[in-house]
């Protein structure tokens, strides 16, 4: 099964992920609507892409009471039927990450469904910090960020930077 | 029924990156766009602005039938009818102020590629030297930079670099795809170094970010060459072998210390000094790009030929992770220059900004300005534009508009109502990028491409069809020989082997040539001397400065109480391409106005919060528009930035069309002195 794997050292909070998704859920560019949230510190220059991780033991969909939430047998993505959901926003509550947000406009909990296994985040994702892989290329893609760092390390004096 | 679904690749031209499209039909209709997986450039991935082209496409504003001003407002006229009117009175003009008072303006807003050329053909053909176009204020000062010191602009090869250097670069606005390759070589372990008085999209990702002050990038680049120097990191085979005026650089640099560097820039000695020994350590894989933010300044090429010049002493020129030259791709020439010259008739602007119309036979578009309104050199009285808004782009909107306005005869081709349209006499539908089949040779990879014809609309004319059936009523029909655009595309495409049948089977693009770095060995550079000039005899030649001379800023060389803060303008935001695309009602949900830019500590001392608006004065003009209040290192104190192509709030009220720099005439656009008061 893939996940969208982030990559927080290659974003630049360009925000293109945001607008494509909320695109797809409400055909706006607001990106309340957005299920893949990207957070941005000026001061610290941190960009932090967060979105949903699909977990296998996924705590929102054990928790909905009106049995909403259900994972899909093909792309493994762990989905909210909107004409279940009751709205009492266990999920949201439940989620570890943060990654199950509310749509007053709709009254029902929104997350990532992976776009049926073509996530418009990705596609839209122009730095590349972004990709829908298997769970161990992740892990050799986060393998492959830590090291860059410390390649850097020896082309920077630290503590001059 | 269920539709009759179809996908069709070709080119997306919102922006200028030209990246890979897969156009998703339903009954002949165009309802999505997604990244086309096999193209090299960007792989499937697309910003949100490609999407976006379907609702240009469809939109309810686009201009789809002739309009004619009348006493009684905008009258639908028949496409015939309108060339034969716009013929007439041209044939008119020409009779009585002679084929120079005639121009033609060439634009971004349709996205060309190899189509400009028509332009410029017919501009000969009319026997009117003047073409003119964007790019006196966009690429070409940057093409000088390069081109004065390496023979050529080369391409970075970011991915392969151990050092990129961005200066007044925002890539993942700009050229949004360029972000994946730099991401790219940063897991490889690449530094990042960005130049920049603003905290960028990109400088977020920055391992240095050097915030200089607007316009003294120069006093910077001259001091990394000092650092260099005398560390010894020159590549001195190189330096001996391949460059001109080696001995001058070092003696004209030692005055560029990096505690002098850190008065003149704001950006520490320490920093200069870390930025020295990453692009050493690195060398010679050592990557720049220059973006437009160099461009608008009165020191601006100077400023870019001292960054040219570290390619050289670094040895990083035509080589794999530095920066390399592309192959141009040999079409047949579409312009007359050779056949029908025209410089005696005086080019505008080529008197005074020779390089310019020398090096890219561009004529100065505000020299064309004051020929309208002042007859100098000589009268410039009907302008046909294709695709261009010089009402919001070119710098003093209210003097562009009182001169477009006064011209005899003004024809706009475009999409819609732009400010430039909105004054002109006729106003002439045009094929967006989708509806025109063009050739594309992209800039960074040797692929050309040519791009499909995905839908039409009837009455709506393509480029060279629109040329073709004016210069035919001019008595010029000669030199437009081909049936239509497709005859011309394989015309041009004869020298290259290349058949447009290849073309359309592979919409991802053909490699015309492979990828060589070290060219130069062969050749030698694309100079006078065939080499490297760190001194140029062409430029002493003609009365300028043989180095690379840094000129500190106006506003910092002499400043004035009355204007005490410094504007940039121009800063690109993701969604927006100049003056496009305030029409597309999702960006505007995103980003819905324009804003002042500006640093909490001048925020606090004027009394103003986040959203208020206040008016910004320069010597030219005043707009008022609300603060953004920014983080304190996300722009310099002292320093402001307002995003160029609103049409209320225009910054270009604001910006100079009488002070240049004296290479490019590019305008002084983002180094310009202000005042803020509070409202």
């Amino acid at each position: 099964m893939r996940i969208v794997a982030v990559d927080p050292d290659s974003c630049v909070a360009c925000r293109n992920c945001e607008y494509a998704c909320a695109f797809r859920q409400s055909g706006d560019f607001d990106r309340r609507a957005s299920h893949i949230r990207v957070n941005f510190y000026a001061e610290e220059r941190a960009c932090v892409p967060l979105t949903c991780m699909h977990c296998d033991d996924a705590w929102c969909l054990e928790v909905c009471p009106a049995a909403a939430i259900s994972r899909d047998p093909e792309t493994g993505a762990v989905q909210i039927d909107a004409a279940r959901c009751a709205g009492c926003k266990m999920c949201l509550l439940a989620c570890p990450f943060g990654n199950v947000h509310f749509d007053r406009t709709q009254g029902v909990s929104g997350k990532c469904d992976l776009c049926g296994g073509d996530p418009m985040c990705v596609r839209s994702c122009i730095s590349g910090a972004l990709r829908y892989i298997e769970a161990d290329e992740a892990v050799d893609l986060r393998r492959e960020v830590l090291d860059a760092s410390l390649r850097r390390l020896l082309h920077l004096d630290k503590g001059e930077k | 029924m269920p539709p009759e679904t179809e996908i069709q690749q070709t080119l997306c031209r919102m922006c200028d990156d030209r990246c890979g499209i897969d156009v998703h039909l339903e009954d002949g209709r165009i309802v999505d766009i997604l990244g086309n997986k096999a193209h090299l450039w960007n792989r499937g991935r697309l910003c949100v602005k490609a999407r976006a082209a379907v609702d240009m496409v469809y939109h309810a504003d686009r201009i789809l039938t002739p309009l004619k001003r009348t006493d009684e407002g905008w009258q639908q006229i028949p496409l015939e009818q309108a060339l034969d009117e716009i013929a007439a009175r041209l044939a008119a003009i020409r009779e009585e102020r002679g084929a120079r008072s005639i121009g033609v303006w060439k634009g971004e807003a349709i996205g060309f590629g190899q189509q400009e050329n028509i332009a410029r053909r017919f501009a000969h053909a009319v026997g009117s030297p003047n073409y003119l176009s964007n790019d006196s204020m966009c690429y070409a000062a940057r093409y000088f930079g390069f081109k004065l010191v390496a023979g050529a602009w080369p391409v970075p090869d970011l991915e392969n670099a151990g050092c990129i250097v961005l200066w007044g670069a925002n890539p993942p606005y700009a050229h949004p795809n360029m972000t994946q390759y730099i991401t790219a070589a940063r897991r490889k372990g690449a530094t990042l170094v960005v130049v920049d008085p603003r905290l960028s999209a990109i400088a977020r990702r920055a391992d240095i970010h050097a915030a200089v002050r607007p316009g003294t990038d120069g006093a910077l680049a001259w001091g990394l060459i000092h650092q260099l120097v005398t560390a010894g990191a020159c590549d001195a085979d190189f330096v001996e072998h391949h460059t001109v005026g080696f001995a001058k650089v070092v003696d004209y640099a030692k005055a560029f210390t990096a505690e002098a560097v850190q008065a003149e820039t704001g950006v520490p000695a320490a920093a200069v000094r870390a930025i020295a020994r990453a692009m050493q350590s690195a060398a010679p894989r050592v990557a720049a790009y220059v973006g437009n933010g160099l461009e608008h300044h009165e020191n601006g090429v100077n400023n870019i030929r001292a960054i040219a010049m570290l390619d050289g002493l670094l040895g990083a020129l035509d080589r794999a992770g530095g920066t390399f030259f592309k192959a141009e791709l040999p079409l047949r020439d579409l312009t007359l220059y050779e056949d029908v010259p025209l410089k005696h008739l005086g080019p505008l602007g080529a008197g005074r900004f020779p390089v310019l119309y020398d090096l890219r036979r561009e004529c100065h578009t505000m020299t064309a300005i004051e020929a309208i309104l002042q007859d100098d050199p000589y009268p410039l009285r009907a302008l046909i534009v294709t695709g261009a808004n010089p009402a919001s782009t070119n710098p003093n909107s209210t003097r562009v508009l009182e001169a477009l306005k006064s011209l005899d005869l003004l024809v706009v081709r475009d999409l819609f109502m732009s400010e430039t349209a909105a004054v002109a006499d006729y106003v002439l539908p045009a094929a967006s990028f989708l509806e025109r089949t063009e050739l594309h040779a992209h800039a960074k990879h040797q692929i050309v491409s040519v791009t499909r014809k995905v839908v039409s609309w009837p009455g709506v004319q393509g480029e060279y069809e629109f040329w073709h059936d004016l210069a035919a009523r001019l008595g010029i029909g000669d030199y437009f020989p081909w049936e239509d655009e497709t005859a011309l595309n394989r015309w041009l495409l004869e020298p290259t082997g290349l058949t447009l049948e290849e073309l359309e089977a592979h919409p991802e693009g053909v490699e015309y040539s492979p990828s060589l770095p070290g060219r130069w060995k062969d050749t030698g550079f694309d100079t006078p001397s065939g080499k490297v000039e760190f001194a140029s005899q062409y430029l002493k030649d003609l009365g300028y400065d043989e180095l690379p001379v840094y000129q500190s800023p106006a506003y910092r060389r002499e400043p004035d109480a009355a204007y005490p803060f410094v504007l940039i303008t121009g800063a690109r935001k993701l969604l927006y391409l100049h003056s496009r695309f305030r029409n597309i009602p999702r960006f505007l949900t995103a980003i819905p106005g324009p804003e002042v830019e500006m640093h909490p500590d001048d925020s606090e001392a004027l009394g103003v919060a986040d959203g208020d608006t206040v008016r910004v004065t320069s010597r030219i003009g005043s707009l008022e528009l609300p603060v953004k209040v920014m983080a304190p290192n996300e722009i310099l104190p002292g320093s402001l930035q307002i995003t160029h192509g609103w049409r209320d709030a225009n910054v270009n009220l604001i910006t100079h069309d009488d002070r240049f720099d004296p290479i490019s005439g590019f305008p002084l656009m983002k180094s310009v002195e202000v005042r803020v008061e509070r409202m």
